[in-house]
């Protein structure tokens, strides 16, 4: 190792620290992760790091949590049962009937049935993505948001609605009630137009997919089961 | 507290999907992480939601902790600290203001430590105390509050670009203490 290597060798190591650190944006964080899977040499530095933070993080005394948490955590690994509420989990509380109804969207579909035409294309370059996903992969659905456009593209890649209910999908977004952006068609693939004054929302939101009766959701909120829940991605 | 050992041993087996050796670890480890948890988040009913998440990802990431080269109960206190700091993130980012509760210094060990760990950590908080205070307190921050550089440069009221080099130059200076 020449003297040469050093300030590399430093550089690497402070940025393996500010990496364990979570101080790195994205980008710098994805360059990283890129590199640490083929540097054996930086995964020692973040590894003596991990080590070294972890320690701080053991200041705090050990607590047993309530017994139903195991139970749960059982519920939404091993059972094929919907859990009970994902809005909560994800951090979004449920909002009662009735609350949320000046929010109501009208869910226009438009749903192709020339089996000759394709249908909607994903866009090629999406502003915002989302992967809905069911805990137990029965539900599958793929979003990419064209900001020239404005519209969501959206792709059910496995699962459908119960038969007599329909799947809607919806906008979580800070702490504000739910906004439908409209009812999944038969087919799997389908382009939502989203309302300008929820374009700028979506960044850092939630998509979620509940199940409702047909039509939709009569309330203007989700009132069926939560299905599958996705957070937007920025491209 | 399980050995560092059966430890391991118990992930390997939780990453070929043995549901009993999950809740031994379970059993294991919970109530480390779930104070973690609850040293990070301050709010007991999130913790217990995080803890929930924290095991559905050990379940699901538990074949691939042989690859980052870390001990065990690094792994699972990276994965638990990761899950409760986005939370503080989100948190923030929805309008909450800084959780100033969560970060007071607390040496006392817990009660199920072994030796080794206290050693690690006696030896961390020594290399802490060589740092200026207000420096050491940035470093605890970003780790156990999820703090980035723009909220800690706000937080100590230097310009961005001060707080980056005095991260980075703690972060030499703990590297080489610890090395000694």
């Amino acid at each position: 190792m020449s003297d040469a290597d050093q300030p590399d060798r430093e550089e690497d190591m402070i940025l393996a620290g500010e990496y364990a650190l979570g101080l790195l944006s994205a980008d710098e964080a994805a360059a990283f992760e890129a590199r640490l899977s083929r540097e054996p040499e930086l995964r020692a530095h973040y590894a003596a790091w991990a080590e070294d933070f972890a320690r701080l993080a053991e200041e705090a005394p050990p607590e047993t949590p309530p017994t139903n948490v195991l139970a749960e955590i059982r519920t939404r690994l091993f059972r094929q049962e919907r859990p009970p509420s994902l809005l909560a989990r994800i951090g979004w509380p449920r909002i009662a009937v009735g609350l949320g109804a000046v929010a109501v969207l009208a869910a226009v579909v438009f749903v192709n049935s020339n089996v000759f035409d394709p249908g909607p294309v994903r866009p090629l370059d999406p502003g915002f993505v989302a992967q809905v996903e069911a805990e137990d992969g029965s539900l599958v659905v793929s979003a990419a948001y064209d900001t020239v456009s404005g519209a969501l593209f959206v792709d059910r890649q496995t699962g459908a609605a119960r038969p007599g209910r329909d799947l809607e999908l919806w906008l979580l977004a800070g702490e504000d009630p739910p906004v439908s952006l409209g009812v999944l068609p038969d087919a799997s693939r389908v382009e939502l137009p989203v309302p300008d004054d929820l374009r700028e929302r979506l960044q850092d939101g939630v998509l979620a997919i509940s199940d409702e009766p047909e039509g939709g959701s009569p309330t203007g909120q989700p009132t069926g089961d939560v299905l599958a829940a996705g957070p937007i991605t920025n491209t | 507290m399980e050995s560092k050992d059966e430890i391991e041993a118990q992930i390997a087996r939780v990453a070929t999907g043995d549901r009993d050796a999950f809740q031994r670890l379970y059993s294991s480890v919970s109530a480390k992480l779930f104070g973690v948890l609850l040293r990070v988040l301050n709010d007991r009913a999130e913790a217990e939601d995080a803890l929930q998440n924290v095991f559905v990802k050990i379940w699901h990431k538990a074949g691939s902790y042989r690859a980052n080269g870390l001990s065990p109960m690094t792994w699972l206190i990276t994965i638990a600290r990761n899950e409760a700091i986005d939370r503080l993130r989100r948190r923030r980012r929805q309008g909450e203001g800084m959780d100033e509760a969560a970060l007071v210094a607390d040496a006392s060990p817990g009660p199920e430590e072994t030796v080794m760990q206290k050693s690690d950590r006696s030896r961390l908080l020594a290399c802490f105390e060589e740092l200026e205070a207000a420096r050491a307190e940035a470093v605890r921050r970003a780790y156990l509050q999820g703090e980035t550089y723009a909220e800690l440069a706000e937080r100590f009221d230097v310009p961005l670009n001060t707080m980056r080099t005095w991260l980075r130059r703690s972060l030499l200076k703990l590297r080489e203490c610890l090395s000694r």
